[in-house]
């Protein structure tokens, strides 16, 4: 046991090389990604589309997520369920989500039912059948969903931050849509959101997993996917509007304050940024000696929990923080988070505390490579966005980043007065 | 029965050590799991499993808690100490270059933790906050609701986090005299990944040639549930009512376990699942509904969940209590059955990606003193059940559930009415 590896040294950190993405297109435009992971026991299948909430019209309050629901409700070839049905005798499963950038339809399937899977997947998504009946019935779903975030207080407090924050970029607006425009949405409505936007230049296939015996390449081409058409115009994320202020809201049912706050940062493009922003979140707020968690959980003891979380979104990115703690105790844990980002400002962090968030980072982004579904995602987003880069890339990006440059371009913008500050508090 | 890669050894003390050799990603992931959870918690000093384990963290051997920390994060590593209710489960995930250095941290905190009242006071504190906040959520409330009428005050009757009057007690004495019975239940160390050469010294290291003391886990009787049919309220401001119906069965590995987690599979996993078809597809009932049967060494809870608007109260809790009836009265198809033993394949496939899961299912099973290749029997055993196998386990296991809700009064009345008028409620 134990065995001897060539290793590269990067970050401090020994590692093996990272499989390479095969990528390609179809005659049609249509993206395709590859990548090999020899030792998984399962594949996983990721169709992104370039159509989350964000390219929802003025009427259109929630149909891409709606969509998302009536997918599954069966197309041309495919009755209600079916796809469920078949997919789940082979030993898979499936699952799909909507954000404000995008939505992506998943499925992980042993090895050797991949090909039946693929072609499953594709003609589920691409050919809606939107039955009417099936509609109500699954908007009835939708607004349950609806209802069950409507009853998590901590939920709301978080989409009015958005909403307050965001002005009127699409962020600010709720993914699962507003009540009345839902009652509103038709199978026809709907039809048209579908036919505008999956299209060819607008959606990516990924695939990971044991891929060696599979022959793909002849399946991808003669799956639903080659018979999309080229976008009429193209659709670009608008750039996030993003005003600072604060605002105090009394939440029913809540039973400890939260204290929330909001800062734009560049939009997913700059990786670069990305990668500076995955530092300097985890510098503060990833374990005990974070700055922010010892300060104000450990040291203080004002917050139940501080968490800081870097949303990497096309328009520009969200750093988001959330500290849970007693009401009476909100100004001090506000003053007390303005003061550490202030001292950052005034003192570069040191050496040792990069290299600690660099590990933190690089580490988990090493973890998440182990599950086929998170290498799917993560390749199929990144392709779906026209960034090319490989594996390995952001890791070679953590090293360029070091105390004096965090301290220099991305501490200055997570200084409070940036910052949309929400006080929620029980009612 | 050997398998390739697996290896069994013992460490000085008794425990048992189980290697499972995984090239490829450069990952460790080594688990701790010790009997003895919340369910030995002592009346009167209920909570006191989870503050050990979250104290556990703050300083052991010749370490303080924060250089363990500074130790752990400064090579961006993964440490996690929490209570279930059969258990106290320490979990570690590195690179596997820090095996070397994180390795030896397993042993001392559970044989020498430092034990500091101001570390555990803050641990307290924190423990006490959640379990404040988690009163936010509906389902939490329902869950400890129902897990009262399953349970009532017995061993899995509360919280692992504990109860807050018994918890607020709690200091230095209470936990040193749990410390001194950890291991004597029993304890396994399960090391998946890519290993390092020499695991045991490593683990041995900083014990002062005194090993810990411990054995293999056994075969034992573990908590029982009151079996008593009842109806509980609870009155929130929420939109949605929140359902819960179930009732106590029996331990992992017990003999109609297997049939019951094949009906587990029928009716909640998936979309093609019994529940998911019959409440939400069928009915726009509900946009989560599920089951909930955790593996246990005691009588285990068999739970059906869902959260409907507070307006379509009657026909949700009909359509609930009418799909738990139908298991009682007949038995499921053949055709059924052949998909959900598709179903727990492909579960068994999917929780074995990364060296995590594989780690944390050898940990469990052999936690309840069960063999190693245990999952892999229970793939042989279930291609031999019949519909009428799983019809006998329910008719023996499901009798007399409770229901246990929670939501607005008007719709908590409705339910009630459904509840006192339907067949199932006959005790």
């Amino acid at each position: 046991m134990g065995q001897t590896q060539d290793f590269l040294s990067l970050s401090g950190l020994n590692t093996t090389p990272l499989p390479e993405p095969q990528r390609g297109q179809l005659a049609n435009g249509t993206t395709l990604v590859q990548l090999d992971l020899p030792n998984a026991p399962v594949v996983c299948l990721d169709f992104w589309c370039r159509a989350g909430s964000g390219v929802e019209g003025p009427e259109e309050s929630g149909i891409a997520h709606f969509l998302e629901h009536m997918v599954f409700k069966g197309s041309r070839r495919l009755q209600a369920g079916e796809f469920d049905l078949r997919i789940e005798a082979l030993g898979g499963n499936s699952n799909a989500a909507t954000g404000f950038d995008d939505v992506h339809y998943h499925v992980l399937i042993p090895p050797e039912a991949c090909g039946e899977a693929l072609e499953l997947l594709t003609d589920l998504v691409l050919q809606p059948r939107l039955d009417a009946k099936d509609f109500d019935m699954e908007r009835q779903v939708v607004l349950e969903e609806l209802a069950q975030s409507e009853d998590q207080p901590e939920e709301v407090a978080f989409q009015q931050l958005l909403k307050q924050s965001c002005l009127n970029h699409a962020y600010g607006l709720p993914i699962l849509g507003a009540r009345e425009a839902l009652l509103g949405h038709t199978p026809e409505s709907m039809a048209a959101f579908h036919d505008r936007h999956y299209r060819a230049d607008r959606c990516c296939l990924s695939v990971a997993g044991p891929l060696a015996a599979l022959e793909l390449d002849a399946l991808l081409a003669n799956s639903a996917l080659a018979g999309l058409k080229p976008s009429e115009r193209d659709v670009r994320p608008v750039a996030l509007q993003f005003e600072p202020g604060e605002e105090r809201l009394e939440l029913p049912r809540l039973e400890a304050a939260r204290l929330l706050m909001a800062w734009p940062l560049p939009g997913a493009a700059d990786q670069m940024s990305v990668v500076g922003g995955d530092l300097i979140t985890t510098l503060l707020a990833e374990g005990r000696r974070s700055r922010l968690v010892e300060r104000l959980r450990e040291q203080l003891r004002l917050v139940e929990s501080v968490d800081l979380d870097l949303n990497v979104l096309e328009s520009g990115c969200l750093v988001l923080l959330e500290a849970v703690c007693e009401p009476e105790q909100l100004s001090a844990v506000r003053a007390e988070i303005n003061a550490v980002l202030l001292g950052l400002l005034q003192e570069s962090p040191s050496d040792a505390e990069v290299d600690r968030a660099r590990r933190l980072v690089g580490n988990g982004y090493r973890f998440s490579l182990e599950a086929p579904s998170a290498v799917a995602a993560m390749v199929g987003n990144s392709a779906l966005w026209g960034r090319e880069h490989n594996l390995q890339s952001p890791l070679d990006w953590l090293d360029e980043w070091d105390g004096r440059r965090l301290g220099q371009e991305l501490v200055p913008q997570l200084q409070p007065q940036r910052a949309f500050v929400l006080e929620a508090v029980p009612a | 029965m050997r398998t390739a890669g697996v290896e069994q050894r013992e460490l000085q003390g008794g425990c048992p050590l189980w290697l499972i050799d995984r090239p490829g990603p450069a990952i460790l992931s080594a688990k701790l799991w010790i009997r003895g959870g919340s369910a030995a918690d002592p009346n009167g000093q209920r909570g006191r499993s989870q503050l050990l384990a979250g104290v556990l963290s703050r300083g052991c051997g010749r370490l303080s808690g924060e250089n363990l920390a500074d130790l752990v994060e400064g090579r961006g590593a993964g440490l996690r100490c929490e209570a279930a209710e059969d258990g106290t489960l320490i979990s570690l995930k590195c690179a596997s270059d820090d095996a070397t250095l994180l390795l030896p941290l397993l042993l001392q905190m559970v044989s020498s933790p430092w034990l500091v009242e101001d570390q555990i006071t803050l641990e307290r504190q924190l423990n006490l906050q959640t379990l404040q906040r988690q009163k936010e959520d509906p389902f939490q409330v329902a869950h400890d609701q129902l897990r009262h009428q399953l349970y009532g005050d017995g061993p899995y009757g509360h919280d692992p986090l504990g109860v807050e009057a018994e918890l607020a007690q709690l200091g230095q004495p209470e936990l040193q005299q749990c410390t001194q019975q950890l291991g004597q239940g029993g304890a396994v160390l399960v090391m998946a990944g890519q290993l390092p050469e020499q695991p045991e010294g490593l683990l041995l290291e900083g014990l002062d040639g005194q090993g810990w003391s411990t054995q293999a886990p056994v075969r034992q009787p573990g908590a029982l549930g009151l079996k008593r049919g009842s109806l509980a309220s609870k009155l929130d401001d929420t939109e949605q009512l929140v359902l819960m119906l179930g009732t106590t069965t029996g331990p992992l590995g017990s003999e109609q376990a297997l049939a019951l987690r094949l009906l587990h599979c029928h009716l909640g996993i998936g979309m093609s699942s019994r529940l998911f078809v019959a409440l939400r597809e069928e009915h726009g009932l509900a946009y989560d509904v599920g089951v909930h049967y955790p593996a246990r060494l005691g009588d285990a809870p068999f739970v059906f969940h869902l959260s409907s608007s507070s307006d379509r109260a009657k026909e949700a809790s009909q359509e609930l209590l009418n799909e738990w009836l139908r298991l009682l009265e007949k038995p499921i198809s053949e055709e059924q059955l052949e998909l959900a033993k598709a179903k727990f394949r492909g579960q068994e496939a999917l929780g074995r990606q990364t060296c995590s899961q594989i780690a944390d299912r050898h940990a469990l099973v052999l936690g309840h003193g069960l063999p190693f290749d245990f999952a892999d029997q229970c793939l042989i055993e279930a291609e031999a059940l019949t519909p009428d196998d799983l019809h006998q386990a329910a008719k023996a296991l499901l009798q007399q559930p409770c229901l246990s809700l929670c939501g607005p009064d008007e719709a908590i009345k409705v339910a009630e009415t459904v509840w006192n008028q339907h067949p199932l409620n006959r005790g």
